[in-house]
């Protein structure tokens, strides 16, 4: 019983940062229908600010999450400026195409200047909790509450504020949206800059657990297309959710089948679940 | 208020608006009448900066606006209510009104006030503000949408055929929305096919068939000519 429970907040833990990285590529997805698959490099170079001004610079956990979280928005943001929205017309390949370049360029680019060693960035607390006979090392425990709490605060973004609600308008209706008067670039400017920031905080957020380097964005991303394809591709409610199931997949199957297999359950569940409910668990776009 | 000169609009190599001279005047209601697919529907895009034109000028209040954005267009006063409404459908009656005073962001008061007005005109939009627009009947959605086009504070409202698929007795309300908002300080562009009502509440108008426009006249001489009864009244 106490086995499972740990797995099951392991499970959580892995689901939280699963579900960050799979909403920013959703909500791209959902509005602008860019597959980015450079979202993983992002990652990753999120993982690199935070490891180069805490490891380096010598500043707080905290600042340098801040700036993964700024720097990464910003190049997500420029992505979206120089590459995607001069391909706006191309046919959709070109979006893919483009995308799968900008991984490259940029793992290219941290690896020149870091290498391809593993890096450890330290985790602002090593304090591990005890109770009920589980534990849960500090890190754990903010990765829960600070994946929730992003969650949370950008639904209510969504939700409650007219700038969040243009980014839902224009996945509703884009000519609705244009006819009001919202700025089509603006949105796609935002929704990249939110997708930038979520990816750099999971990043900055898991890589104390898990080390720094150029190839970590790799499964992460491949997870999060699962995640996305799960949940409906678009759907925000579908990212959360599809991130929770796959984390739990992984922790209870790593556990209880064998470690060697947990990346391969979260792609078994996708054959399983697509096999019965072929347009993914909440498949009506962002909403 | 609205100028197009020679305004020509094309889809690949079909031409769909054709050397289109067409003058507004601030405060007049103009009907623009025509059959399906006779080039409405692009004429509305293409003042609303939807549609780039291929040639020709665009001016609206002495201004060339001539492939402006929409955004830019909305913000100087040329809203566009839609044909088939183009509603946010799983967003609340409030947030779709709310979102079409976007441009108006800034000034939130002025914004609450614009929206008691609408909702004063269609009481049963406050009745339902929490519901999802897209759960509205018909009549009420494009009650929703010309009132989220009013929330953009209109100088020029260009409505795209606001009675179709709707039942007679809401079409003459609709109708009757129009000459109010007309009457009250705002220019309006109608295209319709009901052609005998909105000619009733209009001023002049023009006919379009096949991308140009043939007729052009006062309510009188429309309603008198001959052609035009043929073709748009059945009598």
């Amino acid at each position: 019983m106490e086995a499972l429970l740990q797995q099951l907040l392991n499970g959580l833990t892995l689901g939280s940062i699963y579900g960050l990285v799979a909403l920013g590529l959703t909500l791209v997805y959902g509005i602008l229908h860019v597959p980015n698959f450079a979202h993983g490099a992002l990652y990753m170079v999120g993982a690199y600010v935070a490891y180069y001004v805490a490891g380096e610079l010598g500043a707080s956990y905290w600042l340098a999450m801040i700036a993964a979280a700024v720097i990464v928005a910003g190049l997500a943001v420029a992505c979206e400026r120089l590459v995607f929205h001069p391909l706006r017309n191309a046919p959709p390949i070109h979006d893919k195409i483009a995308a799968i370049g900008l991984l490259l360029f940029f793992e290219a680019v941290v690896q020149m200047y870091w290498g391809a060693d593993f890096r450890r960035l330290e985790a602002p607390s090593n304090t591990i909790f005890h109770f009920a006979g589980l534990t849960l090392p500090a890190q754990r425990m903010l990765i829960i509450v600070a994946a929730f709490s992003l969650m949370g605060g950008l639904h209510l973004y969504l939700k409650k504020t007219l700038a969040g609600s243009t980014i839902i308008a224009m996945a509703q209706n884009r000519e609705g949206a244009f006819l009001v008067g919202i700025n089509a670039n603006r949105v796609a400017m935002m929704t990249f800059a939110i997708s930038g920031a979520l990816a750099a905080v999971a990043s900055t957020l898991f890589a104390p657990i898990n080390l720094v380097y150029p190839a970590m964005g790799h499964l992460v991303l491949l997870k999060a297309f699962v995640i996305i394809i799960l949940g409906g591709m678009g759907s925000i409610p579908g990212a959360i959710v599809g991130g929770l199931i796959i984390g739990f997949a992984e922790a209870l199957g790593g556990f209880y089948i064998s470690g060697d297999y947990k990346d391969v359950i979260a792609f078994a569940l996708l054959v399983a679940i697509l096999s019965i409910k072929p347009t993914g668990l909440f498949s009506q776009g962002v909403r | 208020m609205l100028k197009l000169e020679r305004v020509d609009a094309c889809y690949g190599s079909f031409k769909a608006l054709d050397a289109i001279d067409m003058t507004i005047e601030a405060g007049e209601l103009v009907v623009l009448l025509g059959a399906n697919g006779a080039g409405k529907t692009t004429l509305f895009n293409t003042v609303s900066g939807l549609h780039r034109p291929s040639a020709g000028r665009i001016n609206v209040a002495g201004r060339d606006v001539t492939g402006a954005k929409p955004s830019a267009l909305v913000a100087s006063g040329v809203v566009q209510c839609p044909e088939g409404r183009k509603l946010f459908p799983d967003m609340s009656v409030m947030k779709n009104l709310w979102l079409g005073g976007y441009v108006h962001r800034g000034d939130k008061r002025a914004m609450q006030k614009t929206l008691d007005d609408i909702l004063a005109m269609f009481p049963i939009l406050a009745e339902k503000k929490n519901e999802a627009a897209g759960s509205l009947s018909g009549g009420q959605q494009q009650m929703v949408a010309i009132g989220r086009a009013l929330m953009g504070r209109p100088k020029l409202l260009l409505l795209d055929e606001p009675s179709l698929g709707l039942a007679p007795l809401i079409v003459k309300q609709v109708f009757e929305t129009v000459a109010e908002i007309n009457a009250a300080g705002t220019t309006v562009l109608l295209a319709e096919q009901n052609a005998y009502a909105a000619l009733k509440i209009a001023s002049r108008a023009y006919v379009i068939e096949n991308g140009r426009l043939t007729i052009e006249g006062d309510r009188e001489s429309m309603l008198g000519n001959e052609a035009v009864r043929k073709a748009y009244i059945g009598a």
